[in-house]
């Protein structure tokens, strides 16, 4: 269970998380919805340790992610996919995924190059293993990240806008492999502006806005006129996501 | 038998000269490229005091002309601390921590060329600070020092002939042997140029392979 309470984070004079309580439980897909600067990927940062919370309490199966000894092990069954990719340039599609397993769960090379290129081909790019970042697409470099936080075989995928630097075809590539995690269940929190696509995948819908969760909904809910469309705020947003 | 005419032995005599000033570049590199990179790493480490004053100690050293660091260490040290220093010794001392002081600097900033998306990347899937280092960044600031690294290396090459002045036979000194004995400056001169210039030329030779090899992941960038 990934269960977020009451987290607070601030940046200077800007509360950018306050008061979120969120829980996560195996086998469910929450998409986090909310405008530019609403605290999404603040929310992913503090999950995956990169930022300091100011308040309240984050614990990934029972491992609190402030505290430096636990910390490792909650890194260890969550796995971050980025938006702009943060792949390793000098490392081979292969070398990028095998990285941490070799790393931090102490495979033996020849075991974590034979999981790196199993996982590579099941997102398509079993080919393209033994090329650099620099020779791959935008949409081929994302689905290296998706394979690099495979890997680990993490118990939660934490997915920040990861479409969002890629074109609208490079875009259905990823979310197609997106797509088959989560009908294979893998448990996923998916910060995302692709609204048609996290109504088709998610289980819940969560709504940010200025750092407070409007609203916690199963999904069918949150697209009603009575649940989450009765909310102004969300009313104006899906109006103009789904204008452009 | 006239003292002004070259005989064949003198090609001997230079080529021992060289011999020395190489082997001084070769093992003064050596240990200025270890040293100033373990600087850069108190430094990554933010290691108190040590960090600040191996800084302070790159500065110094950057910052007042080797001569005169090289007869602190030969004429001052002996003064200071009544120990006997040879010339060779002072070489080695003066050669290679300047040399450590110019490798921090640029390993320095190396590292911090490595962008912070990089050590979240690596962070985030619970790698250690030490195996970031080693397998993320170490890699990446190579590459980007090398090219300063290699025209460091062939600036402390010339900078070698320094030594002379203190009497260790290197190439420069053996120029000026030769040039006292034939009184041919032109030639004499010209000559330990020329060997000098070959030399650089290899450093440079070599560190443009090992630049190519460290950028091979960059190779189609720009295309």
């Amino acid at each position: 269970m990934l269960a977020i309470e009451k987290v607070r984070k601030v940046f200077g004079a800007t509360t950018v998380l306050d008061g979120v309580e969120l829980v996560v439980e195996p086998g469910e897909v929450v998409s986090i919805l909310g405008s530019s600067g609403s605290g999404k990927s603040t929310l992913i940062r503090c999950i995956n340790g990169l930022e300091r919370l100011d308040g309240g309490r984050i614990t990934v199966d029972g491992f609190n992610v402030s505290k430096p000894r636990e910390l490792a092990e909650a890194r260890k069954r969550s796995g971050t996919v980025f938006q702009l990719f943060n792949l390793y340039p000098h490392m081979t599609a292969v070398g990028n995924v095998m990285l941490a397993p070799v790393e931090v769960l102490k495979l033996p090379k020849k075991e974590a190059e034979a999981r790196a290129r199993r996982i590579l081909d099941s997102v398509g790019l079993g080919p393209r293993a033994d090329a650099y970042p620099a020779q791959l697409s935008g949409g081929q470099r994302q689905r290296v990240g998706l394979a690099r936080a495979l890997a680990m075989e993490p118990r939660y995928l934490l997915l920040d806008e990861v479409t969002s630097a890629l074109d609208p075809e490079m875009t259905a590539e990823v979310l197609g492999i997106l797509a088959e995690l989560a009908r294979s269940g893998t448990t996923m929190l998916f910060v995302t502006h692709e609204i048609e696509f996290a109504r088709r995948i998610s289980n819940r819908i969560v709504f940010l806005d200025g750092g407070r969760l409007v609203v916690d909904l199963p999904t069918a809910a949150f697209f009603s006129a009575a649940g989450g469309m009765a909310h102004p705020r969300i009313a104006q947003f899906l109006s103009k996501m789904q204008k452009d | 038998m006239r003292y002004t005419e070259f005989t064949p032995y003198d090609i001997v005599l230079l080529a021992q000269g060289l011999g020395v000033s190489l082997a001084l570049f070769l093992a003064t590199s050596a240990i200025g490229l270890v040293l100033g990179t373990l600087w850069a790493v108190t430094r990554f480490y933010r290691v108190p005091v040590l960090s600040q004053a191996l800084a302070f100690l790159a500065e110094l050293l950057k910052n007042s002309p080797v001569l005169v660091q090289l007869f602190l260490v030969f004429f001052g040290f002996p003064a200071f601390f009544r120990v006997n220093v040879t010339p060779v010794e002072a070489a080695l001392i003066t050669l290679s921590a300047n040399t450590a002081a110019f490798v921090y600097v640029i390993a320095v900033s190396g590292i911090e060329s490595v962008g912070r998306d990089q050590i979240e990347a690596a962070r985030v899937f619970g790698l250690t600070r030490w195996q970031v280092l080693r397998r993320v960044i170490a890699p990446q600031a190579a590459a980007f020092a090398t090219g300063p690294l290699v025209a460091l290396l062939v600036n402390q090459l010339q900078v070698t002939s320094l030594i002379s002045v203190i009497g260790v036979a290197d190439l420069t000194k053996i120029g000026n042997i030769l040039n006292l004995r034939t009184l041919k400056p032109f030639v004499v001169w010209t000559v330990v140029g020329l060997l000098y210039y070959l030399a650089a030329k290899l450093v440079a030779l070599i560190g443009a392979r090992i630049e190519t090899r460290l950028r091979a992941h960059s190779a189609w960038r720009g295309l």
